[in-house]
């Protein structure tokens, strides 16, 4: 039998899977390496963060839910922080951002 | 830093990953085993890096505005990039542009500097003395970086410096 809360679970593991794929998608798409930086921290960080969420519905208890969320925290914070060491080489390396034409 | 300081802080730095660590696990007795090692590696790196300058003090008011502004920012921030991902004719329109600071040097300068990183459209690329090189998606965009330190300012319960 699904429950509303499971029917809930699922539509966010959904609501998930497009921002994944488009973390993937910019990575592959978008011109250099600071745009692919921005689709990859932003994107697959609200994907994770959906799972996530999806996950604390289904948490047995608030310790569960605790961890769950410092889960995500953790990958936050080690996305943001990774994404501005590798501009700053980057930067200091020489590499010009891609402009419009 | 004083010798006192030294072991206070490496007393509280271990009791904090020590409850990471069994929060993550579920205090599962074999994790231990990895758990050791890695609290150890992490509390040498964290000792090897300068202290922060002063201690953390975070206003609860301040949190609790800014709670609902970052995950509201962030799925805006998710959904923008996303939809520029998938656009065929891929609208991107770059820049890197400079921003001076206003939060005073630390703890909260750093929480910026990753929170940038998250919000729509800015990438938190360089940071010197007092300017934040921020590079944009869409140089059209408003990048809101005024409001943010505003509530960054908010969040620590400090005041922002006055504009050279």
């Amino acid at each position: 039998m699904m429950s509303l809360i499971d029917l809930f679970s699922g539509a966010l593991i959904l609501a998930s899977l497009p921002f994944f794929v488009a973390g993937t998608l910019g990575l592959l798409r978008f011109p250099d390496l600071y745009c692919r930086l921005h689709a990859l921290t932003k994107a697959d960080n609200l994907g994770l963060g959906l799972v996530v969420l999806a996950l604390m519905l289904q948490a047995q208890s608030w310790l569960q839910v605790l961890r769950l969320l410092l889960i995500w925290l953790l990958v936050l914070i080690a996305g943001a922080t990774v994404a501005h060491l590798i501009a700053r080489k980057a930067l200091a390396a020489g590499h010009r951002p891609w402009r419009r034409p | 830093m004083q010798r006192g300081d030294m072991w206070r802080r490496t007393a509280q730095l271990l009791a904090a990953y020590l409850l990471l660590w069994w929060l993550l696990t579920g205090g599962d007795r074999h994790s231990w085993l990895v758990g050791g090692v890695t609290v150890g590696l992490a509390l040498a790196v964290a000792l090897s890096l300068p202290a922060p300058a002063a201690a953390l003090r975070i206003s609860p008011v301040g949190l609790l505005l800014f709670i609902p502004y970052f995950l509201w920012q962030s799925l805006r921030g998710g959904i923008d990039v996303a939809r520029r991902a998938y656009t065929p004719r891929l609208p991107l329109d770059p820049a890197l542009i400079h921003y001076p600071l206003r939060l005073p040097p630390g703890s909260a300068r750093i929480f910026l500097l990753n929170t940038v990183s998250l919000l729509p459209g800015t990438l938190s690329a360089d940071v010197s003395a007092d300017t934040l090189c921020v590079h944009l998606l869409d140089k059209q965009r408003d990048p809101e970086l005024t409001q943010l330190e505003q509530r960054v300012a908010g969040l620590f319960a400090i005041s922002l410096q006055e504009r050279p």
